[in-house]
């Protein structure tokens, strides 16, 4: 075995990995409080990458633009929340009619992203990326502000929920909706946190998705795709497990090159998921509950 | 001429596709994401077959079904074991990966230029090429595929699928198989999408990636939902509307990158639209059904020879289950006789439900036994246990809401001969007449609770207390020889108590075991021939019920005096 390679697709993997665990997070946080199959969050992920994109090609210094894009995220998150799921929870609607709603309104918003700025990708003008070899290993330093984002939101996310009043709270309603309610925890005023952190989240996640590939209007799928199974895979019952699953997802697919060509990473992933599914499928890190 | 021709057999085309996915999203209530994957298997498997292996038309077709029904089995079966969300992410991520793979194992598919010259179908020396030449063919696989689902939907199988997407847990209790009525109709659905496939293919005599994208599945869903789910002239009139619509746009000769989009958009509204405002599609499962029932009247009638088997005894020994800190069951032996009726009583929290979801297998215990008649069901999974007679009924009613109050009994009546697909198309004569005896059976059962005149309603709008006799009328269907009522007179009326309790009397005389949770002493002194008194998990008393009332200690723990 190449120990240079291995070292190499290790380091890829944790890079990849930790993008997976921002995103997952940042959709498993919406799901364990409110239970909705939030799809269109891959529209909340393209929206604000174009954002970011339109903000640094105005001009803008990249930082701020990043903002942008968390803003736009947290914006685009919020409208669903209130304009789309919120109406159809007072109506009642069924776990599988809110998928349908959330897989129409990313439909509808992938449709206006291409009618509005057209089907190719729209790349950053003289962004350039930079390498960086430490022994055996290279990456570029945009790899390495991927991993420092994820890892610092992360962490500051699950501050946030075991540290805080309004963490306690969203923990509350996701374990259990009734008690919470019934000590004076308002549902919609938790949903709304959850959707505007999570959105947030997925909106600055974006960022070095974008300065790495390009935006497109169908950008939001593959990455989010990624993260709802790292999410399973961790289990719904624990945030940490959540960022786990993302890692093993990343460290898997990247591995994974050792022995079959690139092309195939959408197999790994679809394996794993699909062996966890068979044997544990509470997840690596959840458990089954009552 | 050729233009309209074409546009009909598009329309065809997308018909066999959604109606396909109806079976699955409209009447088993999962969200299939992959169907444009299972669509493109068939079309690949069948260009594939006949461009390099020379087979001929029928046969790569009947060979791309079963190559297609195959995967979707095996590949949605972990998540068909376990809950909805499960089903969406496993299918998207197959939808993926089949679509990458389309993309990138270029030896076999080409990648994105795709396989040209797939061979036209000959049929005894008549080849057809232009759009008219394949209208019949497109028109009878239409049909056929409509029928096989109409089949499907209006079989007891597809009485099972229905309950099933209704309520998973009442199915499994009332002794159905749900892991194979679901791998069954993946199956079946992903077989027909790929019939449509191969039909795409040849008709096309090219295919390449991007019609059996993510975005296909999604219009495709589309197309079902907003045609309305569980409804196949619904399917029928959505494949016409939103897919004849946007192709005659072509004659408007706009290009169609410009159209695609501004019709997704179109369709994305109309579904966030749809399910705010009309969820059950333009054309609804129930159309002609009354709603409204008068209340149950009628005289409750003798049950005769309703409970086919004879009562059973149900033993369990040393019963214990733990919630993460908490002791929700600790060492309960119980017993329950044919011909008694046996009452669970003690405050909330004591553990009584969770013990009848440790006795019906809905729950594992961490330890102890249950043995029905002396065979211990320990180890067996909850829709085995109702198999063999023992059944129950839950304290959230779970009467199959959009079903019609006789659908929720004939549902129950156990091993019915049109509950096998095989059955379903190769004798349908003894599924006719079984399915008239069930019916009958089905009609004596709500008799006997005094649901007669509301047969054809939907049970959604029954009443509380009439619910609650249809979940009885349900339980007694499957046949038990033990059957445990979880709180069933619990927010009734004392006029359906009264009802309720003249037919656990009944239920009794014909030799069933009863066990039952109720906390009203009155009913308790009424029915109970002994009862166990329960705290904290663990059984502190048993005896006859009026003894167990005169006893001070129990009042005291039960009514904090």
């Amino acid at each position: 075995m190449n120990v240079e390679l291995l070292a190499q697709l290790l380091v890829n993997g944790l890079i990849s990995g930790s993008f997976y665990a921002l995103v997952g997070l940042s959709w498993g946080l919406i799901f364990a409080t409110t239970k909705i199959f939030h799809f269109s969050h891959a529209f909340t992920f393209a929206a604000a990458g174009y954002g970011f994109t339109l903000a640094a090609t105005a001009g803008l210094p990249l930082p701020v633009s990043a903002g942008v894009a968390g803003l736009v995220g947290l914006g685009f998150g919020l409208t669903q929340e209130r304009w789309l799921y919120r109406p159809l929870r007072r109506a009642s609607a069924s776990q599988l009619n809110i998928f349908l709603a959330s897989l129409g309104f990313l439909f509808a918003g992938q449709s206006l992203l291409q009618i509005v700025f057209g089907p190719s990708a729209r790349r950053l003008p003289g962004f350039t990326e930079i390498g960086v070899s430490l022994g055996p290993v290279a990456f570029t330093h945009l790899d390495a502000i991927t991993l420092a984002e994820a890892a610092g939101l992360s962490v500051l996310t699950l501050t946030v929920l075991y540290k805080s009043r309004p963490g306690r709270a969203i923990r509350g309603v996701a374990s259990n909706p009734e008690l919470a309610r019934a000590v004076g925890i308002n549902d919609d005023a938790v949903f709304s946190l959850v959707f505007a952190i999570g959105s947030l989240l997925v909106g600055l996640a974006s960022v070095p998705y974008v300065l790495r590939n390009a935006a497109t209007p169908t950008m939001g799928i593959g990455p989010v795709l990624g993260g709802f199974i790292g999410v399973f895979l961790g289990g719904i019952g624990s945030y940490g497990g959540m960022l786990a699953g993302g890692l093993i997802l990343g460290l898997a697919e990247n591995l994974g090159g050792l022995f079959l060509p690139g092309s195939w990473q959408p197999v790994i992933a679809f394996v794993l998921l699909f062996l966890m599914l068979l044997t544990r499928p509470a997840g690596l890190f959840g458990q089954a509950t009552r | 001429m050729e233009f309209w021709v074409h546009v009909l057999n598009t329309v065809l085309i997308f018909t066999m596709l959604g109606l396909s996915l109806n079976l699955v999203l409209g009447f088993s209530g999962l969200a299939s994401m992959a169907h444009a994957a299972f669509f493109g298997l068939g079309a690949y498997s069948a260009a594939l077959l006949s461009s390099r292996l020379g087979w001929p038309f029928p046969i790569d077709l009947a060979a791309a079904m079963l190559i297609t029904a195959v995967a979707a089995a095996v590949a949605a079966l972990p998540a068909l074991r376990v809950r909805g969300e499960y089903v969406i992410l496993l299918t998207l991520a197959l939808q993926m990966l089949a679509y990458g793979l389309m993309l990138s194992w270029v030896e076999l598919t080409g990648g994105r230029t795709g396989l040209p010259g797939i061979p036209r179908p000959v049929f005894f020396g008549w080849k057809l090429v232009t759009p008219l030449d394949f209208l019949p063919l497109t028109a009878i696989s239409a049909a056929l595929t409509f029928l096989v689902c109409q089949r499907i939907a209006n079989s007891p199988y597809g009485r099972v699928l229905k309950a099933l997407r209704e309520d998973e847990t009442a199915t499994l209790a009332l002794g159905k198989n749900v892991v194979g009525f679901r791998v069954s109709i993946f199956a079946v659905s992903g077989g027909l999408a790929a019939a449509a496939g191969a039909l795409f293919a040849h008709y096309h005599a090219f295919i390449n990636p991007f019609s059996f994208s993510l975005d296909q599945s999604i219009f495709l869903i589309a197309i079902v939902t907003l045609g309305g789910t569980g409804n196949l002239l619904g399917t029928v009139v959505g494949a016409s509307l939103f897919v004849g619509i946007p192709e005659l746009l072509r004659f408007l000769h706009l290009q169609q990158d410009i159209v695609a989009p501004f019709r997704n958009l179109i369709f994305g509204l109309m579904l966030v639209a749809f399910m705010r405002f009309r969820p059950q599609g333009i054309i609804p499962e129930y159309s002609g059904l009354g709603r409204k029932g008068r209340a149950a009247g009628s005289r409750v009638s003798p049950l005769g020879n309703l409970v086919r088997a004879g009562g059973k005894n149900l033993v369990a020994m040393g019963l214990s289950k733990r919630f993460g800190g908490i002791q929700a069951v600790k060492g309960v032996d119980l017993e329950l006789h044919p011909g008694e009726v046996v009452a669970l009583v003690g405050p909330n929290g004591a553990g009584k439900t969770t013990i009848f979801n440790l006795l019906t297998g809905f729950l594992k215990p961490d330890s102890g036994r249950v043995y029905l008649n002396g065979e211990d069901i320990s180890a067996l999974p909850a829709w085995q246990r109702a198999r063999r007679g023992l059944v129950r009924t839950f304290q959230d009613v779970r009467i199959f809401q959009r079903m019609t109050v006789l659908d929720n009994v004939l549902v129950a009546i156990p091993e019915q001969c049109g509950e096998s697909l095989f059955n379903l198309f190769f004798r349908p004569k003894r599924v006719a007449t079984d399915e008239v005896e069930a019916r009958l059976l089905a009609l004596n059962y709500l008799e006997f609770v005094g649901l007669k005149a509301e047969t054809n309603v939907l049970a959604e709008s029954l009443s509380y207390g009439e619910q609650k006799l249809l979940a009885l009328a349900r339980a007694m269907a499957v046949g038990p020889a033990v059957v445990l009522l979880d709180e069933p007179t619990a927010g009734l009326d004392p006029q359906w108590v009264t009802r309720l309790l003249e037919l656990v009397g009944r239920l009794r005389a014909t030799g069933c075991a009863i066990g039952l949770v109720e906390h009203n002493l009155e009913v308790l002194r009424a029915v109970a021939d002994r009862a166990y008194f329960l705290e904290a998990g663990q059984v502190v008393a048993a005896g006859r019920p009026d003894e167990l009332i005169k006893d001070p200690r129990l009042s005291e723990i039960y009514f904090g005096l």
